[in-house]
């Protein structure tokens, strides 16, 4: 067993950034906290979710999937290298780290997204067990568990009051960054104080079931009615995954960029020809929740949410999936 | 105050003065609430955790389809709410405003009578000192001192639009960000695209901004949005004695001119 | 709009040449312009025109998209208040520029960046020289690349 101090983990931090390790970290960025590369200085913030999710880091908010030098009369297609350095995740939540099953079904589906896969692969994961939960969270309810596992590399769990954590390796990769983090895990033994309790809020499956039934139901009009269809919910989301492509060129070169998108907005599935299946804020709503309770675990057997809350926390307009689950459950019985 | 705004709010819609009122719910957060039955009145609450700006609701044609609708308005949006009659966005009598005041209830208005209270008992809305200090912390650093601190928050800028949905300003059926033959703002979370989205929002919203806060409230990433738009709106003032929202027959500022409007930076 | 130049053209060790570009309207500057060329008047050839037919069309977003294609700087010019072909179309770009230009500066885009005239059809001398001083400007503030927060990097 391996333990270190809560204020070692700054140098926790410096060794791994020393053996190679681009190192992420939740870091209080001006009163926000987020989820990005640290950097000497950098405060890490461990009582707070971050603004962000891991998935910024395999799957960035905007990036080059194809360029084009463009000359005279013709083009040349540039090779694009997806930067994929090798990187620890420190202090993400077991939450985040579930998701990441989710989005690698997506990404190996029909296609192998090299990008993503290259990223991933080069991402290691330690977990932080939670051992509170705000108003927000409800990874029960959804399959997790606040000092859940699920796609962690290492795991580290608070102890003695949060003094300090227990630091347990789960895989290769993790045992590779404890070897990196040398004497910054002092070998010893600690209790891991207990783990957040979260009661479960809802049973997903009866969602599910509720779901597949009750497409033309009258509930999605007032239950989306403080919807405004920004993207911000997509967007903290460590599961949601659509995207847009663009083009942008100058003279000298084009670029395909892909861009996250949400279905939230309100042109997010107009056509060409003007006609919008989902042509109001209730269809986009409904989408959002069947997709992740109905329609992703029928394809690919496991929800597209791992109750991080996010998406309630960060909405001005208090739109809440937990509570829309809920609901459906109240209706279902 | 409560007690009041909700028997208010409960009068409006038994006297089919309104056919849905939008508050605020009791829960964490403060999020939205649409009643349309008197009875339900009860649940309406307001307080200081209160920050979304409810106009921006007449922008989503499901509540237009409702109309007439009152909403809970503190002085900053009441003002949206005049700018938008002044704006064609709203007709009269379609929108009332039970007019909130930190504790106090001050009763139902409609457009017309709201732009009165505002001139008689909030003449001189200004954005709060600390946000003037923002505006003049940014006026003391240097050109590349600016440019490299908007470059630092920008790169947060993850293009949700969150700011966009908040502001009863937006009401675009498509965005320009939207229009895409040709694209002239880039829709990529990168800088010039980013750069030109947050400084482009701002300039639509000159001479237009009420001041209620919802876009930085609304910013998932903490962006100091009310700095541009504190600024912009003590610079119609100076410059062209314009205050948004306070007469709901105003000429737009932006839309309007005057002969001698300044120009001592023309060349 | 592709007004960005390529800076593969100028060999390393030259002096800084300004890439500067000018949203003039149709009417007014244009015209003034075409006279300082009929005039024979030396002016320097950094300024790339885009005309218009009046300044009252010209979007701020234009002038966003010079500098992110790589402009060092932005000149607008247009006809003399009182004297616009479409009665006003002057009144209201001035409006906007003044609230612009504050937007601007306060995000690092300052007047050494952006510049404003009025040039009618019968200065040509004035446009020349304006050329010559805002140039001259532009190239004593050096390149904007570096810290023009609105570039495509």
């Amino acid at each position: 067993m391996k333990t270190i101090d809560n204020g070692g983990l700054a140098d926790l931090a410096q060794t791994l950034a020393g053996a190679g390790y681009r190192v992420a970290a939740p870091i209080d960025d001006g009163g926000v906290v987020r989820l990005r590369q640290w950097l000497t200085g950098s405060r890490i913030a461990l009582d707070a979710v971050p603004v962000n999710s891991i998935k910024d880091f395999l799957f960035p908010r905007s990036e080059a999937v194809a360029r084009f030098a463009l000359g005279e009369k013709d083009f040349t297609s540039l090779p694009v290298e997806p930067a994929a350095p090798k990187t620890a995740v420190l202090g993400a939540r077991p939450c985040d780290a579930a998701a990441l099953a989710a989005l690698d079904a997506v990404f190996n589906w029909d296609y192998r997204d090299g990008t993503f896969n290259a990223r991933r692969a080069a991402t290691t994961v330690v977990s932080l067990a939670c051992a509170r939960a705000d108003e927000h969270c409800f990874c029960t309810s959804v399959g997790g568990k606040p000092d859940g596992t699920a796609g962690a590399d290492a795991i580290l769990r608070s102890a003695e009051g949060g003094q300090r954590f227990v630091f347990e390796a789960l895989t290769d990769k993790g045992r590779a960054l404890e070897a990196a983090a040398g004497n910054q895990l002092a070998e010893g033994a600690a209790q891991a104080d207990a783990p957040a309790q979260l009661k479960k809020r809802f049973d997903p499956e009866a969602v599910g079931r509720w779901l597949a039934a009750n497409f033309d139901s009258p509930f999605w009009k007032e239950e989306s009615l403080a919807c405004l269809g920004c993207g911000a919910c997509a967007y903290a989301c460590p599961v949601c995954h659509c995207f847009d492509l663009q083009d942008e060129s100058d003279k000298k070169e084009c670029r395909r960029l892909r861009n996250w998108d949400s279905c939230g907005f309100g042109q997010f599935t107009l056509h060409a020809s003007g006609h919008n299946p989902r042509p109001d804020q209730a269809a986009r709503w409904r989408q959002r929740v069947m997709h992740k309770f109905s329609i992703y675990p029928q394809k690919f057997k496991t929800l597209a949410c791992t109750g991080c809350g996010r998406c309630s926390r960060l909405c001005q307009a208090g739109m809440a999936l937990a509570q829309t689950c809920e609901r459906i459950e109240a209706l279902g019985r | 105050m409560m007690e009041a705004l909700r028997q208010e709010a409960a009068k409006l819609l038994q006297e089919k003065r309104a056919a849905l009122v939008i508050g605020f719910a009791d829960r964490p957060g403060r999020p939205a609430l649409f009643v349309s039955k008197p009875e339900d009145c009860g649940a309406l609450v307001y307080d200081a955790a209160c920050r979304q700006n409810l106009a921006a609701y007449l922008g989503k044609p499901e509540i237009r389809a409702r109309l007439p609708v009152a909403l809970v308005a503190p002085p900053a949006v009441l003002r949206s709410i005049v700018v938008l009659t002044a704006e064609s966005q709203a007709a009269a009598g379609q929108v009332l405003a039970l007019a909130v005041d930190r504790d106090a209830f001050l009763g139902t208005f409609d457009a017309s009578r709201a732009g009165e209270l505002l001139r008689a008992k909030y003449p001189d809305l200004a954005p709060e000192p600390a946000l003037l200090e923002r505006v003049r912390e940014l006026s003391r650093m240097s050109a590349s001192e600016r440019a490299a601190f908007w470059q630092e928050q920008f790169a947060k800028c993850t293009r949700c639009y969150a700011c966009r949905a908040a502001c009863p300003g937006c009401y675009c059926n498509r965005c320009i960000v939207e229009k895409n033959a040709p694209q002239w703002v880039s829709t990529a979370a990168l800088g010039h695209g980013n750069y030109t989205w947050n400084v482009m929002r701002a300039f639509h919203q000159s001479g237009r901004c009420t001041l209620c806060g919802a876009c930085e409230a609304a910013c998932p990433q903490g962006l100091p949005l009310m700095t541009l738009n504190a600024a912009l709106d003590r610079e119609a003032l100076e410059a062209f004695g314009s205050r948004a929202g306070y007469d709901p027959e105003a000429k737009p500022m932006i839309g309007s001119w005057n002969t001698d409007d300044d120009h001592s930076y023309m060349r | 709009m592709k007004t960005e130049i390529s800076d593969a053209a100028a060999p390393a060790s030259a002096a800084f040449e300004p890439q500067i570009t000018a949203f003039v309207c149709n009417w007014c500057t244009y015209a003034g312009a075409d006279l300082a060329g009929t005039s024979r008047l030396q002016y320097a050839p950094n300024m790339r025109i885009i005309k218009l037919p009046c300044t009252g069309r010209i979007d701020p977003l234009f002038v966003l998209k010079a500098f992110e294609n790589g402009a060092d700087a932005v000149l607008v010019s247009g006809c003399h208040p009182g004297d616009c072909h479409y009665t006003s179309g002057n009144y209201h770009a001035r409006r906007r520029w003044t609230m612009f230009r504050k937007l601007l500066a306060l995000t690092g885009i300052g007047e050494d960046r952006l510049f404003f005239s009025w040039v009618s059809a019968a200065e040509g001398q004035k446009f020349a020289d304006l050329v010559n001083d805002v140039t001259a400007k532009v190239r004593k503030a050096g390149p904007f690349r570096a810290t023009n927060p609105g570039r495509r990097a």
